[in-house]
């Protein structure tokens, strides 16, 4: 029977399409019963497409090479050998090691830890400094003081890292242990379908039986209450036992809008800490970092060149670093300055467009709640002159125009004001906490 | 015409060998090997500028990948992106369709959070760079972008003659150079459409049983103009 199979495949190979094969044929599941043979696809779409495309045609190989043992029926579900198609589609929290004593639930295998974040691959500066502390503080001592460790800030700045860091931490020092990393979408995904499939007890227990449980995007719970509800309780499970939770969320937990208070006030227990957008300085050290990791070699000043026009974040600064590192691989070049400003063309100059003064007025004055026409005016009060001098410093960071350039871009004003707005702002970013987040959110807007 | 084994209509089939890299060697050298751009990497181009051709030719070499058009998997709603996570690439074309739908970002984002988790690579298509893409979650368009934005460049006359004479050597036609360069004076220049018309020459060949001589082209190209729509004046 296993030979009709195998000669369906050769049949399918050649009629198919490469992509085709491999895409809906490749992963069926072949099992030989009684007079059949019955197919099992990894999902309904493979399914459908098989059904419209190329069941027909399975039929008539399968009558065709049945043989002495006369006629195949041939049927097509959804499912994984052994398993029912709703036990296949529920995947709960995936364990980096195996629990000692009980037996693995059938679903706690597959993924892992990224082994390649850890706290010697983080690069640590001033803008991650404090969250990159807090989370080795966690890793050493879990279930203590920091419980929960709340994680917050923008897109790409390394929060996910640093949970895996956490993990894969804790597994070094107590290679036992049970540590889960779930993003938050993943946790509301597999409850609902818990839910449907009435294996709520299952999905309760292997959350709750964690020595540590990192979630990473906690904004993803907003608005949906069911799922909060039952985090709340997993939450407070792991919290009686004294297990680790680790939490991350792209702003301030009280500031997530549709998160019920009881989980927000639950959050601020332990220690939270933001992460902020690398300085230049940092973003240069991390990408001779990630190069060094892949082998390559990259001149110091290339790598001012690609930080100073990616700001945003890392994942964008290394995806420029992978840009750089493929062409150079592919033409076997040596990465210069010339290089890589070829090879990064449209990035670069894609920034260059985007960030205008015009663009950075308007930016500034949508964040303040106030008119571009005020950024312009003479008036000196706070609310105005503020947001004004912010709007002053990131022009001079983000284009290449001179102080009496931006002066007159600003309804006429003075070379000395822009130099002073600059200096005033320096400062703040030093000494006043609300600006330096408000400049820092500002320049990942404008350059993200 | 010739006899079709399946009743899906089976386009040249789109590998490497037949992809003419022109200037965009890098990414197809980092799709041939898609473990460089994991977890994910971002192809953006025009229309017809080659992005199926290059992502199908991705699947087509690897045994574990899988090739998702977004217009397929579209009338099936956000769940069908749901059982790719064993494979080891996925390539989505035209994701810029299933964008700014929260349910279908979402979606994605769980599909490309399990291929993370598993080692597995996420390549994605798109008509513009992951900032105009239309993005309602940041966190994804951050995501995809990790392995690197490339930007499919249009193809020079002389790739494009090198293309279609690759194309129609794959299906056993000897297209000879000056009949190529002809095509591409006389034809709606992009690949597509040239190599739609690289078909239409390919029967008319073979029911003639004739080969692509200058005046054999010209010919069908004379006899097909007709027939296709005329603008309205």
């Amino acid at each position: 029977m296993a030979a009709v199979w195998h000669q369906c495949l050769n049949r399918l190979r050649s009629e198919l399409s490469p992509d085709q094969f491999n895409t809906y044929v490749a992963p069926l599941q072949a099992i030989s019963e009684e007079g059949s043979l019955r197919l099992l696809a990894p999902n309904p779409y493979v399914v459908n497409w098989l059904q419209q495309h190329c069941l027909g045609r399975i039929r008539e190989l399968a009558r065709d090479n049945g043989g002495s043992a006369g006629p195949l029926e041939v049927t097509l579900d959804v499912g994984t050998r052994g398993l029912p198609a709703e036990a296949a589609a529920v995947s709960l929290p995936v364990m980096v090691s195996a629990p000692p004593g009980p037996p693995r639930s059938e679903f706690l295998s597959g993924a892992r830890l990224n082994p390649d974040f850890t706290f010697e691959s983080f690069v640590e500066g001033k803008s991650n400094q404090l969250a990159r502390a807090g989370a080795f503080q966690v890793a050493e001592n879990p279930g203590g003081s920091y419980n929960p460790l709340f994680l917050y800030g923008g897109v790409g700045l390394g929060k996910t890292h640093l949970m895996h860091a956490i993990g894969n931490r804790i597994l070094e020092r107590k290679p036992g242990a049970r540590v889960a990393y779930v993003h938050s979408e993943r946790f509301v995904s597999d409850m609902v379908r818990a839910l449907q499939n009435n294996r709520m007890d299952e999905f309760k227990r292997s959350y709750r039986s964690l020595n540590a449980l990192l979630i990473d995007d906690i904004q993803f719970f907003a608005g949906k209450d069911r799922s909060q509800e039952e985090f709340f309780h997993t939450f407070n499970a792991l919290f009686e036992e004294r297990q680790q939770i680790v939490l991350s969320c792209d702003r301030y937990p009280k500031e997530v809008d549709g998160l019920e208070d009881r989980l927000k006030t639950r959050f601020g227990w332990g220690l939270t800490v933001a992460i902020e957008a690398p300085e230049l300085e940092t973003s240069v050290a991390i990408l001779m970092k990630k190069a060094s990791l892949e082998g390559v070699t990259l001149p110091s000043e290339v790598a001012f060149l690609i930080a100073k026009r990616i700001r945003s974040n890392v994942r964008e600064l290394e995806g420029a670093l992978r840009r750089v590192i493929a062409t150079s691989r592919f033409l076997d070049r040596e990465i210069t300055i010339e290089f890589a400003k070829k090879a990064l063309g449209d990035l670069l100059s894609l920034q260059d467009r985007l960030v205008t003064i015009d663009n950075i007025q308007k930016t500034v004055a949508q964040y303040y709640k106030i008119r571009v026409a005020d950024l312009m005016s003479k008036r000196r009060n706070r609310a105005v002159a503020r947001p004004r001098q912010i709007a002053m410093a990131l022009a001079k960071e983000l284009t290449e125009r001179s102080y009496p350039e931006i002066g007159d871009a600003f309804g006429g004003k003075d070379h000395t004001t822009v130099l002073h707005a600059c200096k005033r702002i320096r400062d703040l970013r030093e000494s006043d906490t609300r600006v330096r987040e408000d400049y820092a959110n500002l320049l990942r807007t404008l350059t993200a | 015409m010739r006899q079709l084994p399946l009743p899906v209509r089976l386009r040249d089939f789109a590998l490497f060998e037949t992809f003419e890299a022109g200037p965009n060697g890098a990414v197809v050298a980092l799709l041939a090997a898609p473990a460089q751009a994991a977890p994910a990497a971002w192809v953006w181009g025009p229309p017809a500028s080659g992005k199926s051709h290059l992502l199908q030719a991705a699947c087509a070499a690897h045994a574990g990948a899988a090739y998702l058009p977004a217009a397929e998997l579209w009338p099936g709603g956000p769940t069908t992106l749901a059982g790719w996570e064993d494979r080891s690439l996925v390539c989505l074309d035209d994701v810029d369709r299933l964008l700014g739908q929260r349910d279908w970002e979402v979606a994605l984002f769980g599909l490309f959070n399990a291929l993370w988790e598993r080692g597995g690579c996420l390549v994605v298509s798109a008509t513009t760079a992951p900032g105009a893409a239309g993005f309602v979650l940041p966190d994804l368009a951050s995501r995809l972008a990790w392995g690197g934005v490339f930007r499919l460049e249009p193809l020079a006359d002389d790739d494009r003659v090198a293309a279609l004479r690759k194309r129609a050597r794959h299906r056993g036609l000897e297209l000879p150079e000056d009949v190529a360069r002809y095509l591409l004076r006389r034809l709606p220049r992009d690949m597509r459409a040239l190599c739609d018309w690289l078909d239409r020459l390919d029967t008319a060949s073979l029911a003639a049983g004739r080969r692509l001589t200058m005046p054999f082209v010209r010919e069908v190209i004379a006899a097909g103009r007709p027939e296709r729509p005329v603008a309205p004046s």
